[in-house]
């Protein structure tokens, strides 16, 4: 590994200022992620800022503001807490399901909920110096855009990058309308809209997220809602566990009678960004809550799909998955275990 | 004294558990060798063409470095010296992407991989031979003899005239072993002796090899490795980076530990050769197999052939006038292929076992009945008798504890809920031979108290070697299995067999019970007594007033068994839930019935037989090793991307062995069950998946995407 200083802060104010003078610095708070890609040569920062110290981990109640009965969620907290927090289970139980279906138990042990957010693609060619990548190192070309892309993106892809964005947690966070605290190097705050956070790959897929140079996640605020009852996430995958979605989806209905009031659907392993259902969603909004009707919603969505040599599958995989998970949140969201 | 307690045959716990649980035992790399440098191998990104220049001056400069060692200084090794796939920094070309070009030295392993990076390398590039799917018409006869077309009677003629026929082609894709333990050794010299800890399947075989390949005496060698972290066939052969760690330290003038990262082992240590099997197989209307073709076609290197063979169950499984089975290989720019568990049955049974229950299907056969039809009296191949054969006792005794009955002849109409559910069967068959084996038996008394000490150069790879060969000798000596001391995986113990092709317990336990024979015989020898009743060693050491005694013998195996044709066999049970949103399948429960004649310690044996198993619902559903032909690269490089099962992929496992007994096999009737264990199983998953779904997947593994294709 590339020798590097280490450093470790006890405050916001002295970690953004590490960054603010050190553009080649990094943020450690889990180090699940950006350690393997420094072992791999892939990262290279020359100082890692570790903001493991911060107080920032605290899951709770939202009491003033506009998200005022919404649940916050530090940065610094680890995936496993969070999932397992009680507020989180009973009111947001997409998003503890979510998190229960990354990685594994061990990973989210030390997996912080900014690190989620900030974790970078596991495209395999830009985990691997030898070939080239666009996104690890700009104008190289994409390795995975006429190469090995079964895991790769079906929307908004550019030419310069097909990756996907690797994230359960932030599926179920999109499909909330979260929004991502930040706080820059001279003090400044911004709230980001969640679907606005992480970006299409365009001209500069090098860049993950529209966080500015040295700002750090301070927090993650899910304003309050009436989806407990029916959510559901699902993730369709190679393996039953510790694997990364072909394709997962996240879904939530409020119901008026026996129509739909609101749903959300978010998608994951098919976009450089967790991607909004906005389509389906509007489809399905007044209308009963019938698999015709998911069906019909799950189809609309994606037939925007633009596939790849490797991924057509999933364009029918994720007809299927919405189909299924909105089906799977009507019946209150439960996961299904198979009879002994 | 009383009769003492029979342990052969007891599930006695592991002898090295303790050890093992605590982190007591020392893998290759756990040594506290004093002084150690560190090493780091570094890798062609190129996979074919030539190097031009190796810039290694920045490198050199870097902190805690000590050498960095390319094709321009690395000492003359012998290329021929039995060491598997090249790598050994004495030529310029580049066979395959991932080759080791050079070996960083440093104070630390982070200065080491460090530094390799600052190596600058200039090549003069080809365009690589890296596209089966291109080369495939390429291939042509294997130069390895055992490889050579076997044709018996008229397959076209009898196949054209067939009225039940299947004519299909079955793929399997390039798999890595990915043992636990990556390919890691110390290498330490002292003077002209060089000590190696390194796991070795054969001992005695990575002592020669290493000595040849460095051109120096075996003598001089010596290999140390009583626990090896797996290896499956990847740590038989030895590679490369065995006598590279040797030169390293030679050149340090200092110890050195060079441990391969996760993502090297993929172009380090061998592979399991991506298959294309087609299989022909006709059979009358009352269900009389009529013809069986097997032809393989494969990979191998540009700097050397290796075939798996995948025909060899279709050798003996089955009675069929008109066989063929035939091999084709090109080679590509890729690692040379290896021995990988069950090598040639894991993947020969899978084509052969689906094409059986495709042609039962069509029958409107039972499955099991198919194949009992199709029992064959005698080696179809050779027409010698089985010593024992057990494919009927397996199918019967698996149907009868599965609930076969429970299955729908009819696919796909076993619903519950959102699943399909379905059942599967495959039997399996694997040689049984003893091979060689020297053993010492060392017998120590103090007072009442008798210890033995017994010695051999066998390995553990994790199976268990250090417990049968402590009930083996229990048993023999009659003393407690608490008193033995094992003492295995050091080449300066009596040459032994290895742990490979499943020999190792034959091989073993064999060698040690010779040995607790004749150290009885020559203990009464001694005594110059008669005895009415056969006395116990150890009655004897404490009746003559011995206090140290010791015997060694060299163990082979009896030429009786070679007029027979010695296997194991098995019959697998699958149970699948197919979600039939997403194609994902859960094998829900899992039966390996095994006949592999003498069971040492059902205990370990579960143990072996379950981790086949679970490879085997690995290879059926999760593992794959990609290649991107443009670069001749894998893109599966981890555990992130190749899929080895998880738990919550594993239902319930069960295991059954049949009683048998067979003394022709060898002495003691053990006839292996390590490789046995994977044969058959991905057979008997994709024949439940086509049970449950109507589905029929020839191309491993059977991921959701190719599942939802099709419905
Ligand atoms: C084998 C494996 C399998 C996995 N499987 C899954 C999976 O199935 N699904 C899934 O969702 N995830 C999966 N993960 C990813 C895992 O969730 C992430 O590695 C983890 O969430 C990252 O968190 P961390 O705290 O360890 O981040 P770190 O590794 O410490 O940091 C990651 C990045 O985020 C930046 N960062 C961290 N905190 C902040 C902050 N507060 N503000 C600004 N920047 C910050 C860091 O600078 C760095 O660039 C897997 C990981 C592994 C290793
Ligand atoms: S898809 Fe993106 S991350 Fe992958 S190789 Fe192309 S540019 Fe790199």
């Amino acid at each position: 590994m590339r020798p590097f200083k280490y450093s470790t802060i006890n405050d916001i104010k002295s970690a953004t200022n590490r960054l603010a003078t050190n553009d080649n610095a990094r943020y450690l708070a889990g180090g699940t992620n950006i350690l393997d890609l420094m072992k791999e040569d892939v990262e290279r920062p020359d100082e890692l800022v570790d903001i493991s110290r911060l107080k920032l981990a605290a899951v709770q109640p939202i009491t003033t503001g506009a998200n005022k009965g919404g649940i916050s969620i530090g940065a610094l907290g680890k995936n496993t807490e969070t999932a397992n927090h009680p507020l989180i289970r009973q009111a947001y139980p997409l998003l503890s399901q979510a998190i229960l279906a990354g990685a594994s138990a061990q990973i989210r042990n030390m997996a912080t909920n900014g690190g989620n957010l900030n974790q970078r693609t596991r495209c395999p060619y830009f985990y691997e110096v030898s070939m080239p990548c666009n996104k690890r190192e700009p104008g190289s070309g994409c390795g995975a855009l006429k190469g090995i892309n079964r895991m790769h993106a079906i929307f908004g892809w550019s030419e310069k990058c097909v990756a996907v964005h690797p994230s359960d947690m932030c599926i179920a966070l999109v499909a909330l309308d979260a929004i991502v605290n930040v706080q820059g190097p001279n003090g400044q705050q911004r709230s980001i809209p969640f679907e606005d956070y992480h970006r299409l790959p365009g001209d500069n897929p090098e860049k993950d997220n529209t966080l500015n140079p040295g700002e750090l996640i301070t927090s993650i605020h899910i304003p309050r809602n009436n989806f407990a009852d029916r959510s559901y996430y699902l993730k369709v995958r190679d393996r039953a566990s510790y694997a990364f979605a072909l394709v997962s989806v996240g879904a939530a209905l409020e119901m008026n009678g026996s129509n739909i009031l609101t749903a959300r659907i978010a998608l994951g392993g098919v976009a450089h960004k967790p991607w909004r259902a906005k389509e389906a969603e509007n489809f399905l909004a007044g209308k009963p809550a019938t698999v015709e009707n998911f069906r019909r919603a799950a189809e609309m969505e994606m037939k925007n799909a633009m596939t790849l040599e490797h991924n057509d599958f999933k364009v029918e995989l994720g007809t299927r998955a919405i189909v299924r998970a909105l089906s799977q949140a009507m019946k209150g969201g439960k996961h299904e275990e198979l009879p002994a | 004294m009383s009769e003492p307690i029979k342990t052969v045959g007891q599930g006695i716990n592991r002898v090295d558990g303790f050890l093992k649980v605590t982190g007591a035992a020392r893998y290759a790399t756990d040594y506290p060798v004093k002084n150690l440098a560190h090493a780091v191998i570094f890798k062609s990104t190129v996979a074919a063409g030539e190097i031009l220049a190796i810039d290694t001056i920045e490198a050199e400069k870097a902190p805690g470095v000590l050498s960095v060692i390319t094709h321009q200084n690395a000492p003359k090794l012998n290329p021929n010296g039995g060491l598997r796939g090249g790598g050994l920094l004495q030529e310029t070309k580049i066979h395959f992407h991932g080759q080791h070009i050079g070996v960083v030295v440093a104070e630390t392993f982070e200065q080491a991989r460090y530094a390799s990076r600052l190596v600058k390398v200039e090549y003069s590039k080809q365009t690589p031979r890296t596209d089966f799917e291109k080369l495939e018409k390429e291939a042509s006869t294997p130069k390895d003899k055992d490889k050579a077309d076997i044709v018996r009677g008229d397959v076209d003629t009898a196949f054209s005239s067939a009225e039940f026929k299947l004519d299909v082609v079955y793929e399997t894709p390039i798999e890595h072993h990915h043992p636990m333990e990556p390919h890691s050794t110390i290498a330490v010299w002292e003077g002209e002796k060089l000590t190696l800890y390194n796991g070795s399947q054969i001992v005695n075989g990575a002592q020669s090899s290493a000595a040849n390949t460095l051109n120096i005496p075996a003598a001089n060698v010596r290999i140390v490795t009583p626990h090896i972290g797996g290896g499956f066939g990847s740590k038989g052969g030895q590679w490369a980076n065995l006598v590279l760690t040797a030169i390293a330290a030679k050149m340090v003038n200092r110890p050195v530990k060079l441990a391969l990262t996760r993502q090297q082992m993929v172009n380090s240590a061998g592979l399991r050769q991506r298959n294309l099997q087609r299989i022909r197989l006709a059979a009358t209307k009352e269900g009389k197999l009529t013809v069986l073709a097997h032809e393989t076609t494969t990979h191998c290197a540009m700097n050397g052939e290796f075939v798996e063979p995948c025909g060899d169950c279709s050798k003996v499984m089955y009675e069929v006038p008109n066989a063929k089975i035939a091999y084709k290989v090109v080679p590509m720019n890729l690692i040379l292929p290896t021995y990988t568990r069950g090598p040639g049955k894991a993947t020969g049974s899978f084509a052969l076992e689906s094409a059986m229950d495709e042609l039962a299907h069509q029958l409107k056969l039972d499955p099991i009945e198919f194949r009992i039809k199709n029992e064959p009296a005698r080696d179809p191949l050779n027409g010698k008798p089985f010593s024992s054969r057990t494919t009927v006792q397996c199918l019967q005794a698996g149907a009868k504890a599965f609930g076969w009955e429970k299955r729908k002849m009819e696919p796909g109409t076993n619903q519950h809920g959102d699943y399909m559910v379905g059942y599967g069967v495959a039997a399996g068959t694997y040689p049984a031979r003893q091979r060689d084996s020297s053993a010492m038996i060392r017998l120590n008394r103090t007072g009442k108290d008798i210890k033995a000490t017994i010695e051999l150069a066998a390995s553990d790879l994790g199976t268990g070697t250090h417990t049968i060969i402590a009930q083996t000798a229990a048993d023999g000596l009659g003393i407690p299995v608490s008193n033995i001391d094992v003492r295995i995986g050091d080449s300066a113990l009596p040459p032994a067999a290895g742990s490979v092709g499943s020999v190792g317990a034959a091989s073993f336990a064999n060698a040690v019970n010779d040995a607790c024979i004749k150290i009885t015989d020559e203990l009464i020898l001694k005594s110059g007594k008669q005895f009415p009743v056969r006395p116990m060693a150890s009655a004897l050491m404490a009746s003559e007033n011995l206090k140290e005694f010791q015997t060694r013998v060299d163990a082979k195996p009896s030429p009786e068994a070679d007029n027979y044709s010695c296997h194991s066999f098995n019959a697998n049970f699958a149970e699948v839930w197919v979600n039939a949103a997403t194609g994902m399948v859960k094998v829900h429960r899992f039966l390996a019935v095994t006949g592999a004649g003498k069971i040492l310690n059902p205990k370990t044996a579960r143990s072996q037989i379950i981790g086949g198993n679970i490879w085997g619902i690995g290879m059926a559903l999760t593992e794959e090793s990609v290649v991107d032909p443009r670069y001749g690269n894998f893109v599966t490089r981890s555990f992130a991307d190749y899929h080895i099962p998880a738990n919550l992929d594993i239902g319930t496992l069960d295991t059954i062995f049949i009683d048998e007994d067979d003394p022709i096999t060898n002495k003691l009737g053990v006839k292996g069950i390590g490789e046995v264990s994977i044969v058959g199983v991905a057979a008997a998953v994709a024949n439940a998946i086509y049970n449950a779904t109507g589905i029929r997947v020839r191309d491993l593994p059977i991921t959701p995407d190719k599942l939802i294709r099709k419905v």
